[in-house]
Protein backbone atom coordinates (compact mmCIF):
# COMPACT_ATOMS: atom_id res chain seq x y z
CA UNK A 1 0.00 0.00 0.00
CA UNK A 2 0.98 3.67 -0.89
CA UNK A 3 2.59 5.25 2.36
CA UNK A 4 0.48 8.70 2.89
CA UNK A 5 1.15 11.44 5.70
CA UNK A 6 -1.90 10.02 6.91
CA UNK A 7 -0.11 6.29 7.80
CA UNK A 8 2.69 8.29 8.85
CA UNK A 9 0.64 10.85 11.54
CA UNK A 10 -1.00 7.37 12.86
CA UNK A 11 1.90 6.24 14.63
CA UNK A 12 1.29 8.95 17.06
CA UNK A 13 -0.35 8.46 20.10
CA UNK A 14 -2.55 11.15 20.07
CA UNK A 15 -3.84 9.92 16.73
CA UNK A 16 -5.41 6.72 18.09
CA UNK A 17 -6.40 9.06 21.04
CA UNK A 18 -8.68 11.20 18.72
CA UNK A 19 -9.70 8.11 17.05
CA UNK A 20 -11.32 6.37 19.93
CA UNK A 21 -12.56 9.63 21.39
CA UNK A 22 -14.60 10.58 18.47
CA UNK A 23 -15.87 7.20 17.68
CA UNK A 24 -16.97 7.74 21.65
CA UNK A 25 -18.92 10.36 20.82
CA UNK A 26 -19.92 9.71 16.73
CA UNK A 27 -21.18 5.78 17.93
CA UNK A 28 -19.31 4.46 14.81
CA UNK A 29 -15.92 4.15 13.59
CA UNK A 30 -13.93 7.43 13.25
CA UNK A 31 -10.93 6.27 11.80
CA UNK A 32 -12.29 7.13 8.29
CA UNK A 33 -13.00 10.54 9.16
CA UNK A 34 -10.07 11.58 11.00
CA UNK A 35 -7.94 10.13 8.08
CA UNK A 36 -9.83 12.63 6.21
CA UNK A 37 -9.59 15.41 8.32
CA UNK A 38 -5.96 14.85 8.27
CA UNK A 39 -5.37 14.47 4.58
CA UNK A 40 -7.75 17.95 4.56
CA UNK A 41 -5.61 19.82 7.21
CA UNK A 42 -1.99 18.68 5.82
CA UNK A 43 -3.03 19.47 1.67
CA UNK A 44 -4.65 22.99 3.17
CA UNK A 45 -1.43 23.60 4.83
CA UNK A 46 0.35 22.46 2.19
CA UNK A 47 -1.15 24.68 -0.62
CA UNK A 48 -1.47 27.66 1.34
CA UNK A 49 2.35 27.12 2.04
CA UNK A 50 3.23 26.88 -1.76
CA UNK A 51 0.66 29.81 -2.09
CA UNK A 52 3.00 32.07 0.06
CA UNK A 53 5.76 30.63 -1.27
CA UNK A 54 5.00 31.52 -4.96
CA UNK A 55 3.81 35.32 -3.21
CA UNK A 56 7.57 35.85 -1.59
CA UNK A 57 8.65 34.27 -5.20
CA UNK A 58 7.94 37.45 -7.25
CA UNK A 59 9.77 39.22 -3.77
CA UNK A 60 12.63 37.38 -4.22
CA UNK A 61 12.68 37.55 -7.78
CA UNK A 62 12.57 41.47 -7.40
CA UNK A 63 15.04 41.43 -4.49
CA UNK A 64 17.86 39.33 -6.41
CA UNK A 65 17.40 41.32 -9.67
CA UNK A 66 17.69 44.52 -7.54
CA UNK A 67 20.96 43.15 -6.07
CA UNK A 68 22.38 41.87 -9.42
CA UNK A 69 21.76 45.15 -10.77
CA UNK A 70 22.52 47.38 -8.14
CA UNK A 71 19.84 48.67 -7.11
CA UNK A 72 17.55 48.86 -3.76
CA UNK A 73 14.52 46.87 -4.90
CA UNK A 74 11.28 46.81 -2.80
CA UNK A 75 11.99 48.43 0.34
CA UNK A 76 8.89 50.04 1.53
CA UNK A 77 6.48 47.56 2.44
CA UNK A 78 6.99 45.79 6.03
CA UNK A 79 10.77 45.91 6.88
CA UNK A 80 13.06 44.99 3.97
CA UNK A 81 9.73 45.21 1.69
CA UNK A 82 8.63 41.41 2.80
CA UNK A 83 5.13 42.83 2.34
CA UNK A 84 5.18 43.58 -1.11
CA UNK A 85 3.53 40.59 -1.99
CA UNK A 86 0.43 40.81 -0.42
CA UNK A 87 0.13 44.39 -1.22
CA UNK A 88 0.12 43.21 -4.71
CA UNK A 89 -2.13 40.73 -3.73
CA UNK A 90 -4.55 43.56 -2.64
CA UNK A 91 -4.28 45.43 -5.50
CA UNK A 92 -4.84 42.47 -7.66
CA UNK A 93 -8.33 42.09 -6.00
CA UNK A 94 -8.69 45.67 -6.05
CA UNK A 95 -8.46 45.90 -10.09
CA UNK A 96 -11.70 45.34 -12.25
CA UNK A 97 -11.74 42.14 -13.81
CA UNK A 98 -11.80 42.49 -17.67
CA UNK A 99 -13.87 40.41 -20.01
CA UNK A 100 -12.94 41.29 -23.37
CA UNK A 101 -15.45 41.76 -25.68
CA UNK A 102 -14.81 39.33 -28.40
CA UNK A 103 -13.02 36.75 -26.12
CA UNK A 104 -13.94 33.16 -25.71
CA UNK A 105 -15.61 32.88 -22.45
CA UNK A 106 -15.95 30.02 -21.28
CA UNK A 107 -12.14 28.79 -22.27
CA UNK A 108 -10.90 32.58 -20.73
CA UNK A 109 -12.50 31.66 -17.71
CA UNK A 110 -11.38 28.14 -17.96
CA UNK A 111 -7.41 28.57 -18.75
CA UNK A 112 -6.33 30.06 -15.72
CA UNK A 113 -7.79 27.83 -13.12
CA UNK A 114 -6.09 25.07 -15.58
CA UNK A 115 -2.95 26.26 -14.70
CA UNK A 116 -3.21 26.53 -10.93
CA UNK A 117 -5.22 22.85 -11.06
CA UNK A 118 -2.29 21.57 -13.37
CA UNK A 119 0.42 22.87 -10.49
CA UNK A 120 -1.34 22.45 -7.26
CA UNK A 121 -2.15 18.77 -8.25
CA UNK A 122 1.42 18.16 -8.51
CA UNK A 123 2.21 18.60 -5.04
CA UNK A 124 0.39 15.35 -4.02
CA UNK A 125 3.24 13.64 -4.69
CA UNK A 126 6.14 16.40 -4.13
CA UNK A 127 8.69 14.69 -1.04
CA UNK A 128 8.74 17.43 1.58
CA UNK A 129 10.10 14.48 3.95
CA UNK A 130 9.80 11.02 4.52
CA UNK A 131 6.78 11.62 6.49
CA UNK A 132 5.33 14.99 5.39
CA UNK A 133 4.73 13.90 1.59
CA UNK A 134 1.36 14.09 1.04
CA UNK A 135 1.20 10.56 -0.90
CA UNK A 136 4.11 8.35 -1.74
CA UNK A 137 2.40 7.16 -5.07
CA UNK A 138 4.28 3.98 -7.05
CA UNK A 139 4.45 5.86 -9.87
CA UNK A 140 4.66 9.18 -8.59
CA UNK A 141 7.14 10.83 -11.31
CA UNK A 142 4.97 9.54 -14.10
CA UNK A 143 1.83 11.39 -12.22
CA UNK A 144 3.76 14.02 -11.79
CA UNK A 145 4.48 14.51 -15.37
CA UNK A 146 0.70 13.91 -16.45
CA UNK A 147 -0.33 16.48 -13.98
CA UNK A 148 2.18 19.07 -14.83
CA UNK A 149 1.37 18.95 -19.05
CA UNK A 150 -1.97 20.16 -17.84
CA UNK A 151 -0.20 23.71 -17.55
CA UNK A 152 0.90 23.86 -21.13
CA UNK A 153 -2.88 23.04 -22.20
CA UNK A 154 -3.82 25.84 -19.70
CA UNK A 155 -1.87 28.44 -21.31
CA UNK A 156 -2.11 27.62 -24.45
CA UNK A 157 -5.79 28.28 -24.21
CA UNK A 158 -5.40 31.42 -22.34
CA UNK A 159 -3.70 32.38 -25.25
CA UNK A 160 -6.51 31.75 -27.72
CA UNK A 161 -9.11 32.43 -25.82
CA UNK A 162 -7.86 35.75 -25.64
CA UNK A 163 -8.82 36.84 -29.10
CA UNK A 164 -5.59 38.82 -29.49
CA UNK A 165 -2.69 38.49 -31.80
CA UNK A 166 -0.40 38.94 -29.02
CA UNK A 167 -1.75 36.17 -26.64
CA UNK A 168 -2.15 33.69 -29.39
CA UNK A 169 1.51 34.05 -30.80
CA UNK A 170 2.24 33.63 -27.02
CA UNK A 171 0.13 30.82 -26.31
CA UNK A 172 1.09 28.79 -29.11
CA UNK A 173 4.65 29.35 -28.54
CA UNK A 174 4.04 28.18 -24.94
CA UNK A 175 2.13 25.03 -25.99
CA UNK A 176 5.18 24.07 -28.90
CA UNK A 177 7.90 24.94 -26.10
CA UNK A 178 6.40 22.94 -23.12
CA UNK A 179 5.64 19.81 -25.35
CA UNK A 180 9.66 19.98 -27.16
CA UNK A 181 11.58 20.36 -23.84
CA UNK A 182 9.21 17.78 -22.40
CA UNK A 183 11.48 14.87 -24.15
CA UNK A 184 15.08 15.61 -22.63
CA UNK A 185 13.00 16.00 -19.43
CA UNK A 186 11.46 12.77 -19.76
CA UNK A 187 14.70 10.90 -20.44
CA UNK A 188 16.67 12.22 -18.43
CA UNK A 189 14.48 11.45 -15.71
CA UNK A 190 13.88 8.28 -17.07
CA UNK A 191 17.81 7.67 -16.57
CA UNK A 192 17.47 8.04 -12.65
CA UNK A 193 14.21 5.26 -13.08
CA UNK A 194 16.97 3.10 -14.49
CA UNK A 195 19.17 3.74 -11.85
CA UNK A 196 17.07 3.08 -8.82
CA UNK A 197 14.01 0.79 -10.86
CA UNK A 198 11.24 3.06 -8.98
CA UNK A 199 9.11 5.28 -10.14
CA UNK A 200 8.27 6.77 -6.80
CA UNK A 201 10.01 9.56 -5.08
CA UNK A 202 10.18 7.86 -2.51
CA UNK A 203 12.54 5.02 -3.66
CA UNK A 204 14.58 7.20 -5.89
CA UNK A 205 15.33 9.54 -2.77
CA UNK A 206 16.17 6.87 -0.37
CA UNK A 207 18.82 5.47 -2.90
CA UNK A 208 20.76 8.06 -2.32
CA UNK A 209 22.63 9.58 0.71
CA UNK A 210 22.59 12.17 2.69
CA UNK A 211 26.29 13.79 1.81
CA UNK A 212 27.38 15.19 -2.12
CA UNK A 213 29.31 12.30 -3.02
CA UNK A 214 25.88 10.14 -2.39
CA UNK A 215 23.73 12.05 -4.48
CA UNK A 216 23.23 10.70 -7.71
CA UNK A 217 24.34 13.88 -9.36
CA UNK A 218 27.41 12.49 -8.87
CA UNK A 219 27.14 9.38 -8.56
CA UNK A 220 28.58 8.89 -12.61
CA UNK A 221 29.20 11.44 -15.51
CA UNK A 222 26.24 10.31 -16.89
CA UNK A 223 23.77 11.62 -14.49
CA UNK A 224 26.00 14.48 -13.90
CA UNK A 225 25.27 15.61 -17.20
CA UNK A 226 21.32 14.32 -16.93
CA UNK A 227 21.55 16.78 -14.24
CA UNK A 228 22.04 19.68 -16.13
CA UNK A 229 19.87 18.85 -19.16
CA UNK A 230 17.01 18.18 -16.49
CA UNK A 231 17.53 21.81 -15.26
CA UNK A 232 17.85 23.22 -18.53
CA UNK A 233 14.57 21.80 -19.62
CA UNK A 234 12.79 22.77 -16.63
CA UNK A 235 13.72 26.12 -17.33
CA UNK A 236 12.27 25.61 -20.71
CA UNK A 237 8.86 23.89 -19.27
CA UNK A 238 8.54 26.78 -16.72
CA UNK A 239 8.89 29.51 -18.89
CA UNK A 240 11.50 30.99 -17.27
CA UNK A 241 14.21 33.18 -18.84
CA UNK A 242 16.30 32.46 -21.05
CA UNK A 243 13.20 30.33 -22.26
CA UNK A 244 10.53 32.89 -21.82
CA UNK A 245 9.38 33.53 -25.37
CA UNK A 246 5.86 33.08 -24.49
CA UNK A 247 5.88 35.74 -22.61
CA UNK A 248 8.51 37.95 -24.45
CA UNK A 249 7.54 41.24 -23.19
CA UNK A 250 9.64 42.99 -25.84
CA UNK A 251 7.76 41.41 -28.74
CA UNK A 252 4.69 39.81 -27.21
CA UNK A 253 3.71 42.84 -24.50
CA UNK A 254 3.02 39.41 -22.03
CA UNK A 255 2.34 36.92 -23.92
CA UNK A 256 -0.50 34.77 -23.52
CA UNK A 257 -1.67 36.67 -20.48
CA UNK A 258 -1.50 39.80 -21.98
CA UNK A 259 -5.28 40.30 -21.93
CA UNK A 260 -6.07 38.77 -18.17
CA UNK A 261 -6.25 41.16 -15.18
CA UNK A 262 -6.85 40.95 -12.09
CA UNK A 263 -6.78 38.10 -10.05
CA UNK A 264 -6.97 36.04 -13.64
CA UNK A 265 -3.63 36.90 -13.85
CA UNK A 266 -2.42 36.58 -10.65
CA UNK A 267 -3.44 32.78 -10.98
CA UNK A 268 -1.16 32.62 -14.01
CA UNK A 269 1.71 34.23 -12.03
CA UNK A 270 1.42 32.08 -8.86
CA UNK A 271 0.60 28.90 -10.95
CA UNK A 272 4.36 30.26 -12.82
CA UNK A 273 5.91 30.71 -9.56
CA UNK A 274 4.84 27.28 -7.83
CA UNK A 275 5.39 25.43 -10.85
CA UNK A 276 9.16 26.82 -10.48
CA UNK A 277 9.27 25.59 -7.00
CA UNK A 278 7.82 22.29 -8.08
CA UNK A 279 10.46 21.39 -10.91
CA UNK A 280 13.17 22.57 -8.53
CA UNK A 281 11.99 20.17 -5.99
CA UNK A 282 11.84 17.26 -8.52
CA UNK A 283 15.59 18.48 -9.80
CA UNK A 284 16.83 18.31 -5.98
CA UNK A 285 14.88 15.03 -5.13
CA UNK A 286 16.01 13.23 -7.95
CA UNK A 287 19.95 14.69 -8.23
CA UNK A 288 20.40 16.15 -5.38
CA UNK A 289 19.79 13.53 -2.86
CA UNK A 290 15.89 15.25 -1.76
CA UNK A 291 15.22 15.02 1.62
CA UNK A 292 18.22 13.12 3.40
CA UNK A 293 20.17 14.37 6.02
CA UNK A 294 23.36 12.89 6.74
CA UNK A 295 24.52 10.68 9.79
CA UNK A 296 21.23 9.30 9.98
CA UNK A 297 19.57 12.20 11.60
CA UNK A 298 16.15 12.36 9.30
CA UNK A 299 15.23 8.98 10.35
CA UNK A 300 15.83 9.99 13.87
CA UNK A 301 18.19 6.72 14.27
CA UNK A 302 21.11 8.48 15.90
CA UNK A 303 19.00 11.07 18.19
CA UNK A 304 17.31 7.88 19.83
CA UNK A 305 20.83 6.25 20.00
CA UNK A 306 22.18 9.19 21.76
CA UNK A 307 19.16 9.82 24.47
CA UNK A 308 17.79 6.86 24.56
CA UNK A 309 15.10 8.11 26.71
CA UNK A 310 13.58 10.28 24.01
CA UNK A 311 9.84 8.98 23.07
CA UNK A 312 10.44 7.10 19.45
CA UNK A 313 7.62 8.89 17.87
CA UNK A 314 9.57 12.86 18.98
CA UNK A 315 12.89 11.49 17.72
CA UNK A 316 11.43 10.50 14.45
CA UNK A 317 9.51 14.07 13.73
CA UNK A 318 12.61 15.86 14.96
CA UNK A 319 13.96 14.06 12.50
CA UNK A 320 11.35 14.10 9.31
CA UNK A 321 11.50 18.56 10.52
CA UNK A 322 15.04 18.57 9.50
CA UNK A 323 14.47 16.35 6.26
CA UNK A 324 11.44 19.25 5.38
CA UNK A 325 14.31 22.09 6.02
CA UNK A 326 17.10 19.85 3.83
CA UNK A 327 14.65 19.79 1.11
CA UNK A 328 13.60 23.43 1.24
CA UNK A 329 16.81 24.51 1.22
CA UNK A 330 18.08 22.16 -1.86
CA UNK A 331 14.91 23.80 -3.51
CA UNK A 332 15.20 27.23 -3.02
CA UNK A 333 19.07 27.16 -4.00
CA UNK A 334 17.99 26.01 -7.30
CA UNK A 335 15.24 28.85 -7.16
CA UNK A 336 17.52 31.07 -6.35
CA UNK A 337 19.76 29.84 -9.50
CA UNK A 338 16.73 30.21 -11.31
CA UNK A 339 16.11 33.57 -10.91
CA UNK A 340 19.58 34.33 -11.13
CA UNK A 341 20.15 32.91 -14.57
CA UNK A 342 16.70 35.01 -15.88
CA UNK A 343 18.65 37.96 -15.04
CA UNK A 344 22.35 36.82 -16.32
CA UNK A 345 21.17 35.63 -19.86
CA UNK A 346 19.57 37.20 -22.64
CA UNK A 347 16.45 35.37 -23.96
CA UNK A 348 16.49 33.15 -27.31
CA UNK A 349 15.33 33.50 -30.24
CA UNK A 350 12.58 31.37 -31.13
CA UNK A 351 14.55 28.60 -33.47
CA UNK A 352 17.69 28.34 -31.57
CA UNK A 353 15.04 27.07 -28.50
CA UNK A 354 14.04 24.17 -30.72
CA UNK A 355 17.44 23.73 -32.42
CA UNK A 356 18.79 23.53 -28.21
CA UNK A 357 15.81 21.18 -27.93
CA UNK A 358 15.84 18.95 -30.87
CA UNK A 359 19.92 18.84 -31.87
CA UNK A 360 21.44 19.23 -28.92
CA UNK A 361 19.60 18.44 -25.28
CA UNK A 362 17.31 15.49 -27.19
CA UNK A 363 20.25 13.24 -28.32
CA UNK A 364 22.79 14.19 -24.74
CA UNK A 365 19.83 12.83 -22.76
CA UNK A 366 19.09 10.00 -25.27
CA UNK A 367 22.97 9.45 -24.56
CA UNK A 368 22.94 9.49 -20.84
CA UNK A 369 19.97 6.88 -20.83
CA UNK A 370 22.22 4.37 -22.75
CA UNK A 371 25.47 5.23 -20.70
CA UNK A 372 23.41 4.77 -17.33
CA UNK A 373 22.33 1.36 -18.66
CA UNK A 374 25.88 0.28 -19.76
CA UNK A 375 26.81 1.88 -16.24
CA UNK A 376 24.88 -0.52 -14.47
CA UNK A 377 25.48 -3.38 -16.42
CA UNK A 378 29.56 -2.95 -16.15
CA UNK A 379 29.85 -1.08 -12.63
CA UNK A 380 26.40 -3.35 -10.97
CA UNK A 381 25.39 0.84 -10.13
CA UNK A 382 28.28 1.29 -8.11
CA UNK A 383 29.38 5.59 -7.88
CA UNK A 384 32.57 6.48 -9.29
CA UNK A 385 33.66 7.01 -6.10
CA UNK A 386 33.10 3.64 -4.52
CA UNK A 387 35.54 2.28 -7.67
CA UNK A 388 37.97 5.00 -6.86
CA UNK A 389 37.85 4.26 -3.35
CA UNK A 390 38.22 0.26 -4.09
CA UNK A 391 40.63 0.49 -6.50
CA UNK A 392 43.10 3.21 -4.56
CA UNK A 393 42.64 -0.10 -1.92
CA UNK A 394 43.61 -2.28 -4.15
CA UNK A 395 46.47 -0.26 -5.31
CA UNK A 396 47.42 -0.14 -1.41
CA UNK A 397 47.74 -3.98 -0.83
CA UNK A 398 43.79 -4.26 0.13
CA UNK A 399 43.01 -7.50 -1.66
CA UNK A 400 41.70 -9.89 0.55
CA UNK B 1 -16.86 3.82 0.32
CA UNK B 2 -13.99 6.15 -0.68
CA UNK B 3 -13.56 4.40 -3.86
CA UNK B 4 -17.51 4.00 -4.46
CA UNK B 5 -17.06 7.70 -4.14
CA UNK B 6 -14.27 8.21 -6.57
CA UNK B 7 -16.08 5.65 -9.04
CA UNK B 8 -19.25 7.99 -9.12
CA UNK B 9 -17.14 10.87 -9.81
CA UNK B 10 -15.02 9.66 -12.77
CA UNK B 11 -18.02 7.87 -14.00
CA UNK B 12 -20.06 11.35 -13.80
CA UNK B 13 -16.73 13.67 -15.30
CA UNK B 14 -16.74 11.00 -18.12
CA UNK B 15 -20.31 11.02 -19.16
CA UNK B 16 -21.13 14.15 -18.93
CA UNK B 17 -17.66 15.37 -20.71
CA UNK B 18 -18.37 12.77 -23.18
CA UNK B 19 -22.21 14.53 -23.35
CA UNK B 20 -21.00 17.89 -23.89
CA UNK B 21 -18.05 16.65 -26.33
CA UNK B 22 -20.88 15.46 -28.66
CA UNK B 23 -23.18 18.69 -27.93
CA UNK B 24 -21.03 21.37 -27.98
CA UNK B 25 -20.89 23.66 -31.56
CA UNK B 26 -17.89 24.89 -30.61
CA UNK B 27 -15.05 22.71 -31.63
CA UNK B 28 -12.41 24.35 -29.17
CA UNK B 29 -14.80 23.98 -26.18
CA UNK B 30 -15.95 20.46 -27.68
CA UNK B 31 -11.51 19.61 -27.50
CA UNK B 32 -11.41 20.88 -23.45
CA UNK B 33 -14.71 18.75 -22.64
CA UNK B 34 -12.99 16.02 -24.13
CA UNK B 35 -10.16 16.84 -22.15
CA UNK B 36 -12.40 16.40 -18.75
CA UNK B 37 -13.89 13.25 -20.26
CA UNK B 38 -10.57 12.00 -20.45
CA UNK B 39 -9.57 12.26 -17.14
CA UNK B 40 -12.39 11.00 -16.23
CA UNK B 41 -11.48 8.10 -17.93
CA UNK B 42 -7.89 7.95 -15.85
CA UNK B 43 -10.10 8.21 -12.69
CA UNK B 44 -11.79 5.24 -13.81
CA UNK B 45 -8.65 3.32 -14.70
CA UNK B 46 -7.15 4.30 -10.83
CA UNK B 47 -10.43 3.06 -9.13
CA UNK B 48 -9.93 -0.16 -10.60
CA UNK B 49 -6.51 -0.25 -9.21
CA UNK B 50 -4.81 0.06 -12.67
CA UNK B 51 -2.76 3.52 -11.22
CA UNK B 52 0.15 2.90 -14.06
CA UNK B 53 -2.92 2.99 -16.92
CA UNK B 54 -4.10 5.95 -15.01
CA UNK B 55 -1.00 8.23 -15.02
CA UNK B 56 -0.38 7.06 -18.95
CA UNK B 57 -3.98 8.33 -19.41
CA UNK B 58 -2.84 11.75 -18.34
CA UNK B 59 0.67 11.88 -19.80
CA UNK B 60 -0.42 10.71 -23.98
CA UNK B 61 -3.91 12.13 -23.87
CA UNK B 62 -3.79 15.52 -21.36
CA UNK B 63 -0.44 16.29 -22.55
CA UNK B 64 -0.32 15.63 -25.99
CA UNK B 65 -3.34 14.60 -28.17
CA UNK B 66 -5.59 17.18 -26.56
CA UNK B 67 -3.27 19.84 -27.41
CA UNK B 68 -2.29 18.40 -30.53
CA UNK B 69 -6.04 18.24 -31.58
CA UNK B 70 -6.44 22.07 -30.28
CA UNK B 71 -3.65 22.96 -32.18
CA UNK B 72 -4.77 21.51 -35.34
CA UNK B 73 -8.62 22.82 -35.32
CA UNK B 74 -6.76 25.96 -34.58
CA UNK B 75 -4.53 25.96 -38.04
CA UNK B 76 -7.20 24.24 -39.88
CA UNK B 77 -9.74 26.60 -39.24
CA UNK B 78 -12.90 24.58 -37.93
CA UNK B 79 -13.94 27.38 -35.25
CA UNK B 80 -16.69 29.27 -37.21
CA UNK B 81 -19.71 31.00 -36.46
CA UNK B 82 -22.85 28.08 -37.43
CA UNK B 83 -25.40 31.03 -38.26
CA UNK B 84 -25.17 33.17 -41.19
CA UNK B 85 -25.68 36.57 -40.86
CA UNK B 86 -29.72 36.02 -41.53
CA UNK B 87 -29.95 33.87 -38.32
CA UNK B 88 -30.07 30.73 -40.35
CA UNK B 89 -28.59 27.21 -39.61
CA UNK B 90 -25.54 27.28 -41.57
CA UNK B 91 -24.98 23.47 -40.40
CA UNK B 92 -25.12 21.24 -43.45
CA UNK B 93 -27.50 18.02 -42.94
CA UNK B 94 -24.98 15.19 -41.62
CA UNK B 95 -26.51 12.31 -44.70
CA UNK B 96 -28.62 11.50 -47.10
CA UNK B 97 -31.03 8.57 -47.16
CA UNK B 98 -28.33 6.29 -48.66
CA UNK B 99 -26.04 7.23 -46.30
CA UNK B 100 -28.08 6.37 -43.28
CA UNK B 101 -29.78 3.04 -44.70
CA UNK B 102 -25.83 1.94 -44.81
CA UNK B 103 -25.24 3.05 -41.39
CA UNK B 104 -28.04 1.81 -39.87
CA UNK B 105 -27.25 -1.92 -41.66
CA UNK B 106 -23.83 -1.74 -40.69
CA UNK B 107 -25.07 -1.02 -36.62
CA UNK B 108 -27.23 -4.04 -36.44
CA UNK B 109 -24.16 -6.55 -38.10
CA UNK B 110 -21.62 -4.45 -35.37
CA UNK B 111 -24.32 -4.82 -32.89
CA UNK B 112 -24.88 -8.66 -33.48
CA UNK B 113 -21.13 -9.59 -33.25
CA UNK B 114 -20.73 -7.15 -30.02
CA UNK B 115 -23.45 -9.32 -28.51
CA UNK B 116 -21.99 -12.56 -29.75
CA UNK B 117 -18.68 -11.51 -27.90
CA UNK B 118 -20.20 -10.27 -24.87
CA UNK B 119 -22.73 -13.45 -23.97
CA UNK B 120 -19.78 -15.41 -22.33
CA UNK B 121 -18.68 -11.93 -20.05
CA UNK B 122 -22.17 -11.94 -19.11
CA UNK B 123 -22.89 -15.50 -17.76
CA UNK B 124 -19.63 -15.73 -15.48
CA UNK B 125 -20.97 -15.52 -12.06
CA UNK B 126 -20.41 -11.76 -10.63
CA UNK B 127 -17.41 -10.62 -8.48
CA UNK B 128 -18.09 -9.92 -5.12
CA UNK B 129 -15.55 -7.37 -4.48
CA UNK B 130 -12.53 -6.32 -6.09
CA UNK B 131 -8.99 -7.29 -5.48
CA UNK B 132 -6.90 -5.81 -2.80
CA UNK B 133 -4.84 -2.81 -4.57
CA UNK B 134 -1.68 -3.74 -5.72
CA UNK B 135 1.46 -2.13 -7.81
CA UNK B 136 0.60 -3.13 -11.36
CA UNK B 137 3.85 -0.80 -12.76
CA UNK B 138 6.31 -4.17 -12.01
CA UNK B 139 4.05 -6.89 -13.49
CA UNK B 140 3.51 -4.22 -16.75
CA UNK B 141 7.13 -3.87 -17.00
CA UNK B 142 8.10 -7.44 -16.52
CA UNK B 143 5.05 -8.91 -19.24
CA UNK B 144 6.19 -6.12 -21.46
CA UNK B 145 9.39 -7.22 -22.11
CA UNK B 146 9.10 -11.03 -21.54
CA UNK B 147 5.71 -12.23 -23.26
CA UNK B 148 4.55 -9.27 -24.73
CA UNK B 149 8.12 -8.16 -26.14
CA UNK B 150 6.85 -8.92 -30.01
CA UNK B 151 3.59 -6.73 -29.78
CA UNK B 152 5.98 -3.53 -28.01
CA UNK B 153 8.33 -3.73 -30.65
CA UNK B 154 6.13 -3.90 -33.41
CA UNK B 155 3.91 -0.45 -31.60
CA UNK B 156 7.63 0.89 -31.54
CA UNK B 157 8.23 0.10 -35.30
CA UNK B 158 5.18 1.89 -35.76
CA UNK B 159 5.62 4.86 -34.08
CA UNK B 160 9.15 5.21 -35.72
CA UNK B 161 7.58 5.22 -39.07
CA UNK B 162 5.28 7.79 -37.84
CA UNK B 163 7.97 9.47 -37.02
CA UNK B 164 10.35 8.94 -40.10
CA UNK B 165 7.33 10.22 -42.12
CA UNK B 166 6.15 13.47 -40.26
CA UNK B 167 9.64 14.34 -40.71
CA UNK B 168 9.83 13.41 -44.22
CA UNK B 169 6.49 15.43 -45.09
CA UNK B 170 7.33 18.52 -43.63
CA UNK B 171 11.13 18.65 -45.22
CA UNK B 172 11.40 21.52 -47.39
CA UNK B 173 11.88 20.87 -50.49
CA UNK B 174 14.65 21.90 -51.83
CA UNK B 175 15.65 22.63 -55.98
CA UNK B 176 12.06 23.57 -56.51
Amino acid sequence: MNSTVVSYLSQAPGYALAVNKLTELFGFDATGFVNFLLFFLVAFIVVNVMSAIGGLGTYAERKISADLQMRQGPNRVGPYGLLQFLADGVKMIGKEDVLPAQADRFLFLVAPLMCMVGVFASLAVLPFSNGFTLTNLNIGVFYLLGVSSLVGVGIFLGGYASNSKWSMLGGMRGASQIISYEVPVTLSILAIVLMTGSLSFDVITEAQGGLPHEWFVLHNPFTFIGFFVLFIGALAETNRAPFDLPEAESELVSGYHTEFTGMRFAFFALAEYVEVFVVCGVCAALFLGGYKVPFDLGTGELIMKTFPAVHPMLAKQIGNILQLKVFVLKTLLLYYVVIWIRWTLPRMRVDSLMVLCWKYLTPIALFNLVGCAVWLWAFEGKSVWTLIFKSGVAAAGGHH
Amino acid sequence: MFLKIMFVLSALLTLGGAFLTASSKNLMHACVYLLACLFGVAGLYATLGADFLAAAQLVVYAGGVVILMLFAIMLTGGVQEFVNKFGLDKTPSMGSGKTYTIAGLSMIVTAFIVMKILAPVFKTPAQTDLPAFTSTVEKLGVLLVTDHVLAFEISSILLLGALVGAAVISRPRRGK
